[in-house]
């Protein structure tokens, strides 16, 4: 039992050194995802659809990798891989293609603005009317 | 339209909750909170979803410009955190990935003096304060409940008191004027917009296999809810121009046209529906259109509080000349005052003024749920209400239902003597029923405001000095 002490001590004195970490998803996890993107081919690396089974795995990897050498998920090398990796790869895709968003302002503001004046312009028209229909006995 | 925001949520997370029991696999108690990749395939995918675009954020915003310390940005496996500077606690919108996560509430993160994310203290990792976003969910959840079966409840209760009303309304020929024919047309939209909102909170709000599959009708059941929605706010702004042209304009109005109400009542409403749909299946094309989180919302709700304003100025100057011509009788200002509030309160609920006075939510939890159960009260009880004042507390239709009570009295009292008399009591029925309403107006106490001869009867009373 004192001779387990010593090995216990040795495995939480190596629990998560980040540089290893960082190296290690370098080395395995880019390689796969380096190899798949190709197979999926340039054009098609902003298409979110095509590329979300492979970034997916790619952070399945992280997570293994963070497990297996006892680091907590996620960490600032994975902050610093991710980064890299969408400037490599992603740097020219149009950002958050994929979500629902609001129209950019200059399209949504005449959209709002347009049945606004035209309630108004509407509502003046019937209140005109209704009086002009005063003098027609 | 904050409330009806708040009301789709709560339907929303209903809706959420109907699925299966998704449960988070994270133990909320741990201090560890350590975002692992879970199994289920939907929360992962939007776990992902927002990883990546988190990452892009990331890439793509300007470095930290601003001097001293601060934490870097990063992703805490849940949610993205921007650049803080030192000392900070940066909060945002707790995510919906768990069906007991409360996107309303507030997730936070605290960037200490020394420029790093701040650590749990029993686990030393970086940590983000995620715990508020499921403390409260199953009272929400229970409200949530309560307000849904409340607008159910509401909106039948409505319903029922609209065709009632309609009924009484078509049945006596004898209360027919321009103005009944608008509240005809009111009640009409009323009934539809009620029907309409019950068909989408049945079959829509609990059905999440529906909305996943997102046929094409629940898309058009939602561009008619718009349109009802829009035709119901009309209709009262018609009421509102009807009543401002008959009051102020001219009070002894020949009969106006009605084609130009019934334009703006019934065909208008299509124009902002109709751009609503077309910009929506552009823009924002999710399943079934139920999300509430966009501005294309106020293609619709922008000319309903146009028109809501438009009536309440129509208001203000309707009360500043009924408050003008009574100044004028000298009489006692209570009278004053009690005429004019009555005829205040009286329009009120017409025009549909309180969305316009009580729109914002208070941030208080109690007071917010106070808040949240007047304003459903308030939304999904309106048809009820209008029912109820412009109906079954007018004195014209109060009238009508009398006579025609004593009517059946006198029949059934007839009948019972029939077999000793050949005289046929249809002569008499119909003889009572057409006598014409005005023999009958001074009976009525509430309501002068209805009916041809409102302001006959009104300044009738003025001037004779009657209290009524």
């Amino acid at each position: 039992l004192p001779a387990c002490l010593p090995a216990q001590h040795f495995i939480a004195a190596t629990a998560c050194q980040e540089p290893d970490y960082g190296w290690m998803i370098r080395h395995y996890c880019l390689k796969q995802f380096q190899l798949s993107m190709e197979g999926i081919g340039q054009r098609l690396w902003c298409d979110w659809d095509e590329t979300v089974g492979t970034y997916g795995e790619l952070t399945n990897c992280t997570v293994l990798i963070a497990e297996r050498l006892d680091c907590y998920w996620p960490n600032r090398q994975v902050d610093e891989f991710f980064v890299a990796v969408h400037r490599q790869y992603f740097r020219n895709c149009s950002p958050s293609g994929r979500a629902l968003h609001d129209p950019p302002n200059a399209v949504l503001c005449p959209f709002i603005l347009l049945p606004v004046l035209v309630t108004l312009l509407m509502t003046a028209l019937v209140v005109w009317r209704s009086k002009r229909s005063e003098g027609i006995v | 339209m904050r409330k009806t925001t708040q009301s789709c949520f709560l339907l929303i997370i209903l809706l959420i909750r109907i699925v299966p029991s998704l449960s988070s696999t994270v133990n909320y108690t741990d201090p560890t909170l350590e975002p692992v990749v879970t199994e289920n395939s939907v929360i992962r995918q939007k776990i992902i979803d927002s990883q990546f675009k988190c990452y892009e954020r990331m890439n793509r915003a300007p470095p930290y410009k601003k001097k001293g310390l601060f934490c870097n940005r990063t992703w805490d496996g849940w949610l993205c955190w921007d650049d803080t500077p030192a000392g900070k606690i940066t909060a945002q919108n707790c995510p919906d990935y768990f069906p007991d996560f409360d996107p309303t509430e507030r997730a936070s993160k605290y960037c200490d003096e020394t420029g790093n994310w701040f650590r749990h203290p029993e686990s030393n990792r970086t940590w983000s304060n995620y715990t508020l976003c499921n403390s409260f969910t199953s009272e929400k959840l229970k409200m949530a409940f309560i307000l849904y079966y409340m607008a159910i409840v509401g909106h039948a209760l409505s319903i029922m008191s609209l065709l009632i009303s309609l009924a009484i309304f078509f049945y006596f020929k004898s209360l027919s004027c321009q103005r009944i024919t608008l509240h005809k047309n009111l009640f009409s939209s009323y009934v539809l917009n009620s029907m309409f909102t019950i068909a989408h909170l049945i079959a829509v709000v609990p059905n999440p296999g529906l909305v996943k599959r997102d046929p094409v009708s629940c898309k058009v059941l939602q561009f008619f809810h718009q349109y009802m929605l829009g035709c119901n706010y009309f209709w009262m702004l018609c009421e509102g121009i009807y009543l401002h042209t008959l009051i102020v304009v001219a009070v002894f109005a020949e009969e106006q046209r009605l084609h130009w109400y019934y334009l703006l009542g019934w065909g208008f409403p299509l124009v902002p529906a109709s751009i609503h749909a077309v910009a929506r299946a552009k823009y924002f094309n999710d399943n079934c259109w139920m999300s509430v989180d966009t501005h294309l919302l106020y293609i619709v709700h922008g000319p309903v509080m146009a028109a809501l304003l438009v009536n309440f100025f129509f208001l203000l100057n309707i009360v500043r000349v009924l408050v003008t011509k009574l100044r004028d009788t000298h009489r006692a200002e209570s009278n004053m005052y009690m005429k004019a509030v009555r005829a205040t309160l009286i329009l009120v609920p017409l025009l549909g003024i309180q969305f316009v006075i009580i729109p914002w939510r208070p941030e208080n939890r109690l007071a917010g749920e106070i808040y949240d159960y007047i304003m459903h009260i308030l939304m999904h009880y309106q048809g009820l209400l209008v029912a109820t004042i412009f109906c079954f507390f007018n004195g014209e239709v109060q009238g009508a239902l009398k006579r025609q009570w004593t009517q059946y009295k006198t029949q059934w009292g007839q009948r019972r003597r029939e077999h000793c008399s050949t005289r046929s009591t249809s002569y008499t029925a119909t003889s009572i029923t057409e006598v014409p309403v005005y023999l009958y107006h001074h009976d009525s106490n509430n309501e002068q405001l209805n009916g041809r001869y409102a302001e006959d009867s009104e300044l009738v009373a003025l001037k004779s000095g009657e209290t009524s």
